[in-house]
Order: structure tokens, then sequence, then C-alpha cells
């Protein structure tokens, strides 16, 4: 595995050997990635070669063939549903489609995920962090709207609201900007680092955009053919003689 | 994946649906029980299928009774209309109608709903979100249904039975204390209760059979829309079985 000179940092996700097919499509084929508090690493990989899989293995919405997955200490894998409920509080998960829940107000979003928890807060509590996260992303007005109403670059906001407002320590992105035209997509890249910085979180981004990559990404690693092929910073990766590498880079 | 002909898939089917059933089970008496949802469903169900529920149980009521009329008449047997009318809706025609409307209202409602929640993963992101959405979603739809559609049913009776007795006094006069009193002589406990232990199994059955539609979409828009038509498909055909059941059982306990 690929390892880059670092300042020792706390591990706070690894993924070992990890296998996952669909019928007869492999999809995953030994993956491996570590991330350290703190740090943005990007996964690059061509549409279907299995991001998404990924870290939708991490959070166990799939439950893999074969590997481990490590998260915070805790073998996911191995947790029982209580236990993976409570993990899965300190992991934030953005969704590529946003999954707002379209019966509900922008405010009920919010509270969705602080309503039914056991962490349940106080009512005050609840309209502080809700005016919080709304400030954080700068939506203040839509409170009352339904997700219908919304247009998809701030449909993409509220997702980051609603997935901050359980305070993760690591945040998971799907996608953060396929769908939205460059500006907006540049827009969520910088809400997401401002976000990062005043929540103190660490991440994996899933993306294609090579604009993520450049403005966000500390270490990338390509997926490719169901393995991490090269792992690196931006600077790396230009540079890279890899001829995938370089496939990804050549409209740049 | 041998043989994958219709017998195949309908018995994986099958097998699926009854495994979602047991975990609606496992999770219907859970501590952490959404009450909130449950009552929000059930005025969803209850309230909102009780218009057509209304309507149709009118009609049916009227209708039987104008269409039996003649042959009653035939044999000079016109008393009997308000016996006849109230064994025949109570026993079978408003558990079964009812069951029937709910299966289309409900049931094409709940797969189209948790079919698109699906597929545009907001049922996993209330999972991610540490949130059951089993117990969110299905367990409280499958509530309401079970225990709303009896509710449902003993209504459709009462509305039937009255439009019975306005269709008898389309040609004749008959008060309604005559009529009413006349019903309840005819209609003993073995008729009113197997009726309204069978509608908990219709009710059941819509909801397990509608949650588990939306639950198992897949494919995008189209699979939304295939989950809402086959959630009224299977859902009826189960209420019809579940008729045939029911029935074999009381007959065999002496109740018919």
């Amino acid at each position: 595995m690929a390892t880059t000179a670092r300042p020792p940092a706390e591990r706070v996700i690894a993924v070992r050997d990890l296998h996952v097919a669909f019928g007869a499509n492999q999809v995953l084929r030994g993956f491996d990635l570590d991330l350290y508090r703190g740090e943005n690493v990007m996964v690059l990989g061509k549409s279907g070669s299995g991001k998404s899989v990924l870290i939708k293995c991490i959070v166990r919405l799939l439950r893999p063939d074969a590997g481990r997955v490590e998260v915070l200490g805790q073998d996911v894998l191995a947790l029982d549903q209580d236990q993976l409920d409570h993990l899965r509080v300190r992991i934030g998960f953005l969704f590529q489609s946003s999954a707002l829940y379209d019966s509900m107000t922008v405010q009920e979003n919010l509270e969705f995920p602080l309503r039914r928890h056991w962490l349940a807060t106080a009512r005050q509590e609840t309209e502080a962090l809700v005016d919080e996260v709304l400030d954080a992303v700068g939506l203040a007005h839509t409170r009352a709207m339904y997700p219908s109403e919304l247009s998809g670059g701030m449909k993409r906001r509220i997702g980051l609201a609603r997935t901050l407002i359980l305070k993760p320590e690591i945040v998971l992105y799907d996608e953060p900007t396929t769908g939205l035209d460059p500006i907006t997509g540049r827009e969520i890249v910088e809400l997401i680092l401002k976000l990062q910085r005043q929540y103190n979180t660490s991440s994996i981004i899933i993306s294609h955009d090579l604009n993520v990559a450049k403005l966000a990404a500390n270490r990338i690693a390509l997926l490719h053919e169901g393995r991490n092929r090269v792992e690196g910073s931006y600077a790396d990766f230009l540079a890279s003689d890899d001829p995938v590498v370089k496939e990804f880079f050549i409209f740049m | 994946m041998a043989e994958r002909n219709g017998f195949h898939a309908l018995a994986v089917e099958a097998g699926e649906l009854s495994m979602f059933a047991g975990r609606f089970f496992r999770n219907a008496f859970h501590r952490r029980f959404e009450w909130r949802e449950l009552l929000r469903q059930a005025a969803i169900n209850g309230s909102g299928s009780l218009p057509l529920v209304g309507i149709t149980a009118f009609i049916m009521g009227l209708v039987l009774t104008v269409q039996s009329r003649p042959t009653l008449a035939r044999f000079g047997a016109e008393s009997m209309l308000p016996a006849m009318v109230a064994i025949s809706v109570v026993r079978e025609i408003a558990p079964v109608i009812t069951a029937l409307i709910c299966a289309g209202k409900i049931g094409s409602s709940m797969g189209a709903e948790l079919g698109s929640m699906k597929v545009t993963e907001q049922i996993d992101a209330m999972e991610v979100s540490g949130t059951n959405p089993f117990r969110y979603l299905a367990v409280t739809r499958i509530w309401s249904t079970t225990l709303m559609l009896p509710v449902l049913v003993v209504l459709a009776d009462a509305i039937a039975i009255w439009a019975s007795w306005v269709g008898v006094n389309i040609r004749d006069t008959v008060s309604w204390p005559l009529f009413y009193r006349q019903v309840f002589d005819s209609l003993e406990y073995g008729d009113i209760l197997p009726a309204f232990a069978k509608s908990y199994f219709f009710g059941f059955a819509i909801g397990v059979v509608g949650c588990y539609k939306g639950f198992t979409t897949a494919k995008g828009t189209e699979g939304v829309g295939r989950s809402a038509h086959s959630a009224v498909v299977v859902a009826s055909l189960l209420i019809f079985f579940l008729d045939l059941i029911a029935v074999q059982i009381t007959d065999l306990l002496g109740l018919t």
C-alpha cells in the first residue's frame, strides 16, 4: 500500500482488503485506504468503479464480501445494530442526491437526526442547532420551505447542514459536486472546506471532479479495477507517469 | 439462479415477503417505538380512506338490496331482506370490499412513497443518521393498516346497512327502528367476530405488501411505478387467499 510521509496522527478509518461483488461483477477487489484525523482524502475513479460502494461499506449500508473496515477504532462489520447506530452518529454522510426527506420542511429535515435520537436534545437546543447549521450554509431563509422548492445547489447545502447537525467527526461525501454547474460546484467545495475547519472533521470525498481534487484534497487515492492503484498529492498526480492517472488529467 | 421461471420467481417472492413479515414481528414491540409516526400514519390511512370506503359501502348496500328484492319477492320473503343483506354485508362484502379498496389506495401509495424514498436514497439517509428506517417507516405503517382496517370495516358495515334501509324505502316504507331490529336479530357473534378477525389480517397484508414493495424498489423511477402497481396486485390477491383460508377455518369451527 502506498504511504505518504505525514505527521503522526490518529487513524480514524482503516479499510483493508475490501471485496465487494454484485453477482458476477467484482466491484472492489482488495481495496485498502487509511484516513487520518483532520485530513481530506479524495477517492478518484471512473463512474461505476465502485467509489460509492466503498463509502457505503464504511457505514455498513452495504456489507462487503470480505475485508475489514475499522472506524474510530471499532470494527464496523462486527458491531450489533445499537452499537452501529451509535457509531453512525459520529459519521456524516452526504448523499449524491442530497436525499432530503421530501415530505418534510427544511427545518424538519434538519431536526430529524436530532429528534430520533437518544441524544435527544431540548427544544431550545434543537432550535439553536438548526439556526447554527442553517447559518453555516447560508440558507437561513429556507427554514419553512420544502425540498422541492430548492435548487440543486441549495439542496446540496441543506444536505450538508443535515449531515453536520450531529457534529460528526468524519464526513463521507458522495460526489458532492456532481450535477451542479462549475460555479455552484466550486461554492460547494469552498463550503465543505470552510465547514471542515469550523467543525474540525476528517473526510473522504468520492468524486471524479478534478476541481475537487485540486481545491480540497490533501491526498488522492485512485480507485482502478477494484484496487487502490496510486496514492499521492495533487502535485504527485499531475507529475505521474502512470497511464491510468494520465488518462484522468489529459483534459486539464 | 438455476431456474428463472415464473414459479421460481413466485416462490422467491413469497419467501422474501414472509421474511419481511417476520422482521416486522421482531421489531413490532420494540421499546423505541415511533408513536408520533404511527398516529400520523393511522390518520392518513384511516381517515384518508374513509370517504372512498364510505361511498363504496353505501352503493354496495343499496345495490345489493335493490337487486335481491325481486328474487326474495318471488318467494314472498321480502321480510327477509334486512337479514339477508346484513349477513352478506357483515360476513363478506364489507370486509373484502374495504380491504380491496385499501389495497388499491393505501398499498399503491405506500409502494410509491417508500419506493421513491428508496431510489432517492432517503431510506439510506435515515439509516446512516442512526434511525432505523424499518422501525420508523415500515413498522408504523404496518401497525396503522392492521389497526385501522377493522375500524373501517365496522364503519363500512354500518353505512352499508343504513344504505340498505334507504334501498328498501325506495319502494316500501320501513321505519329505521324496525329495520335496525331485524338486522340485529339476524346477526350473531358467529357472523361478526370472524369477519372482524379477518379484517386485521387483511390490514396486515396490505401494510406488509406495501412496505415490502417500497423497501425493495430498484431501478429508479420505473421501479417506483412497478412497486406501486405490484403492491396493489399482490395485496389484492393475498386478501382473497386470506379470505379463502378464513372461510375454511370458520367452517371447521362450525361458525357458518
